[in-house]
């Protein structure tokens, strides 16, 4: 996947309320996008080295305690920007792929009138 | 069937199968080698092992037993392999945080530039299964072989090899390799005898333990068996010399090549790659290994995208230095035989044990030699030994003192070969009692047969003869073979020359040559012969008895005394106890005499038992009855002056250092003196003793006539005494 775009869907669902890395692969799957727990991991520690997450111990009686992440003002400032990015590059793509008339060409000029 | 294990997983204990626990931990291994550049990494690892133990919990609580291969292998399957990880480059705006080390970024940037490897097919050195660079294991990873056998290959081509492997060693990058290699030769740590590797080897093959064994020490036990028949027989050789000698060196060489070769299979996983046991494991290695290769590649590409490039190298570079310094310590920490101090190490072992088995099989030899020594002189055993005790001991003695240590250590290298060990030691007690009994009979045999040697005694006879008309005699010795096989030539495996007493001998007696022949001046102007017949016995009376019973019959031929040719015989009645027999010839003065050179056949030693030892020796110390015999080489001619003997032909110039040749003076005055001769000497041995010192010192200032000392006329008398070993054993013995 395009640099980025992992972490804008990650961010996306962290926004809408902390989760845990489990949650955060069962709603990309339930979205369609596969990703697998091993590259979620590494992420989201960088993601908190940087200061872009933070995380805190939830207690389980079935198991180990869980990390749950949510956003840093930072990680917010960063989420928006990445918005941005995806918002021009989708529009872009989307511009490219619409297109109907045929690309401007000196030997095949057919102006409509 | 297979074996649960308890572990303590994060704070919870998880029964999972064993095997299902390797898998886990090669997992978590393959992990931290990925991630070995990461800050986060511990962090990293230690959620996934959480959300293992997460699952885990799910598992055992949904009803299940304990944790099984599928079980891990599902989730692992689920959480991703390292492979398959894309966080690492679908990180555009995060780079890991890292120093900032420009200075080393063209240092890192060029160590990347070796890593432009796209496939999974590139030679790489090993880093992690080294012994020296490395370069074989990663040349056996590329190749898909053991890399065993290119180890081998290297040892044995050494010479040639050697550019290639340095070349290699500095081409070629190291990088951390799992090998894909399931069944391994290795040493083996719990089974071994010198170093393991004929343990190895048998895991290897599945096959018994003490095949290999046997196979390496064939050569030995060939070796010795070849060589106790080659003693004994002489001519028979076990086998073709080329096979015990060629084969048994090879077996060496190949062993030590293994020792160094082979590594030794410390951890778990080794012991049963050995035996070639997890094949589910070996595709998770060559999956790892993939991976490796493609994070490698992966990480080039990502340092050339991304603008901040010098971060990148100097994360790289900081990477490859903490990965191998963790891969070094992992090593250490592995107790990894690597290095050349290992093939230093096997080199010095192999070497000392080549000096103690050498030493060992001297032993082993010097004792087969002695036992057959033994043997061989059974013929003679009962000229020696009288009566049933003493041959009881005899017998006693060899079986347990020299046999016994030759059984044990036979059985013990029996032992070994089959790796049997015996929870008691009750055996070597018992060989070492049997040997004390042996060495206790030798000992009281010793001294027994040593006391038939106590006292001695004389016979006297006179021989008559007639007086040689030409005024010369001359002395030789018979032809008569008298019925004796001549030992001349080497008998067995001793040269027995004529240097030996011991003659000849047919089944009944013993033929002995301890003869001499003496001259000395005769009081009247008469040739007189005596004959002084000496043994030895427990008692004097039986020495006298077995004096009596010397045979020895001296024929007269014109001018020609004829002595037996030989010696004389003695039977097993009467038995070996140093019988002598002395022949004085008195030289009147202005007659010659001539000795033939046979006469030189004979050779003398005495056995002397003293309360405190005893000796053997060429002088007379006990014998000296005359005072003054004269020194004669054979076939000289010689003239008895009013001086002394000289010879005829005056070659010497020197007068003084012809008479010094000449005298031999008793030495010391001990004993009991021959009271024929001398009328000028008293008969006592008190005053014997003085006349003689007085006599003794007169001499002495004389320096013209007499002798100087006894060690210069001992080397004049006769040429062929020095190199007898009985000489030699007397020089020492004074």
């Amino acid at each position: 996947m395009r640099k980025g775009i992992l972490e804008f869907c990650i961010f996306s669902i962290i926004r809408r309320g902390e989760a845990y890395p489990s949650d955060i692969v069962e709603e990309m799957k339930g979205a369609n996008l596969h990703i697998l727990e091993g590259t979620l991991y590494p992420l989201l520690t960088r993601l908190k080295n940087s200061e872009m997450l933070t995380y805190r111990w939830v207690e389980s009686n079935s198991g180990p305690p869980r990390k749950y992440f949510s956003l840093t003002p930072k990680g917010e400032q960063f989420y928006k920007e990445l918005e941005a990015t995806w918002n021009e590059l989708a529009s872009a793509v989307h511009a490219l792929a619409s297109k109907k008339e045929n690309m401007p060409d000196s030997t095949n000029q057919n102006p409509s009138f | 069937m297979k074996k649960i294990i308890n572990i303590n997983f994060h704070g919870r204990v998880v029964p999972i199968e064993e095997t299902a626990f390797d898998i886990l931990n090669q997992y978590v291994e393959s992990l931290r080698k990925y991630f070995a550049n990461e800050e986060g990494r511990d962090e990293i690892i230690n959620d996934i092992e959480n959300r293992f133990a997460e699952l885990f919990a799910e598992r055992l609580k949904a009803g299940a037993n304990c944790i099984t291969d599928a079980d891990v292998n599902n989730i692992i399957a689920s959480m991703g392999r390292p492979e398959d990880f894309e966080a690492a480059d679908a990180d555009g705006g995060v780079p890991p945080k890292t120093e900032q080390q420009s200075s080393s970024q063209q240092q890192s940037q060029q160590s990347y530039t070796y890593a432009t490897s796209p496939s999974r097919g590139r030679l790489y050195r090993n880093a992690d299964d080294k012994i020296l660079g490395g370069v074989c294991s990663g040349l056996a990873n590329y190749l898909s072989i053991d890399p065993v056998i290119l180890r081998i290959a290297f040892v044995i081509l050494f010479g040639a090899l050697f550019w290639v492997y340095l070349l290699l060693w500095i081409v070629v990058p190291s990088q951390s390799q799992q090998s894909s290699i399931t069944k391994r030769l290795f040493r083996s740590a719990d089974d071994k005898v010198i170093g393991g590797v004929a343990g190895g080897l048998a895991a290897y093959f599945n096959i018994q333990v003490w095949i290999p064994r046997l196979i390496f020490a064939l050569p030995f036990v060939v070796g010795i068996a070849s060589g106790i028949f080659h003693a004994a027989f002489w001519d028979w050789d076990f086998a073709p010399r080329f096979i015990s000698g060629g084969l048994g060196s090879t077996l060496i060489i190949s062993y030590i090549i293994l020792w160094i070769a082979v590594p030794v299979a410390n951890t778990a996983s080794e012991k049963l790659e050995m035996r070639g046991e997890r094949v589910d494991l070996n595709s998770i290695a060559n999956t790892i290994k993939g991976d490796l290769e493609g994070f490698k590649g992966r990480a080039e590409k990502m340092g050339n995208d991304i603008k901040e490039g010098a971060q990148k190298f100097g994360a790289e570079f900081k990477s490859t230095a903490q990965q191998k310094s963790r891969d070094l310590s992992y090593e250490i920490s592995n107790r990894r035989s690597s290095g050349l101090g290992h093939v230093i190490g096997v080199l010095f072992k192999a070497f000392f044990l080549f000096i103690a088995s050498v030493i060992a099989l001297s032993l082993f030899g010097v004792l087969i030699g002695l036992l057959f020594g033994g043997m061989a002189l059974l013929p003679f055993k009962n000229f020696f030994l009288s009566g049933v005790g003493e041959n009881f001991l005899a017998w006693l003695s060899l079986i347990l003192f020299l046999g016994v240590p030759l059984i044990a250590i036979l059985t013990w290298l029996i032992r070994r070969i089959m790796g049997a060990r015996s929870k008691n030691h009750y055996l070597g007690y018992v060989f070492g009692t049997l040997w004390v009994i042996g060495l206790v009979s030798l000992i009281i045999l010793f001294t027994d047969f040593v006391r038939n040697f106590r006292a001695k005694d004389f016979v006297e006879e006179s021989v008559n003869i007639s007086q040689p008309v030409i005024g010369k005699l001359y002395v030789d010795e018979t032809n008569a073979r008298r019925g004796f096989h001549y030992f001349s030539h080497r008998w067995n495996w001793v040269d027995w020359d004529n240097d030996w007493p011991i003659y000849g001998d047919n089944y009944d007696s013993l033929l002995l040559n301890t003869v001499r022949v003496d001259v000395v001046k005769s009081k009247d102007s008469f040739f007189h012969v005596q004959k002084l017949k000496f043994s030895r016995g427990r008692t004097q009376k039986q020495a006298q008895e077995t004096a009596e019973k010397i045979d020895f019959g001296i024929m007269q031929q014109d001018s020609v005394l004829l002595l037996p040719r030989g010696g004389f015989p003695i039977s097993k009645n009467e038995k070996f106890r140093n019988q002598q027999v002395l022949v004085i010839i008195e030289v009147p003065v202005g007659k010659k005499i001539q000795i033939d050179g046979s006469v030189h056949n004979y050779n003398w030693f005495n056995i002397n038992v003293r309360r405190n030892g005893w000796t053997i020796s060429d002088d007379d110390e006990w014998n000296n009855d005359w005072n003054e015999r004269y020194d004669w080489e054979a076939n000289t001619e010689y003239i008895m002056t009013a001086k002394g003997l000289e010879r005829t032909d005056k070659t010497y110039e020197n007068n003084e250092e012809e008479n010094e040749h000449k005298k031999v003076t008793p030495k010391s005055d001990k004993g009991y003196r021959y009271k024929g001769i001398d009328s000028n000497k008293t008969k006592e041995a008190a005053p014997k003793k003085d006349s003689a010192t007085q006599q003794k010192s007169v001499k002495e200032a004389q320096p013209q006539e007499k002798t100087a000392s006894l060690k210069k006329s001992e080397e004049d008398v006769g040429s062929e005494k020095a190199s007898s070993p009985v000489y030699f054993l007397s020089m020492i013995l004074q």
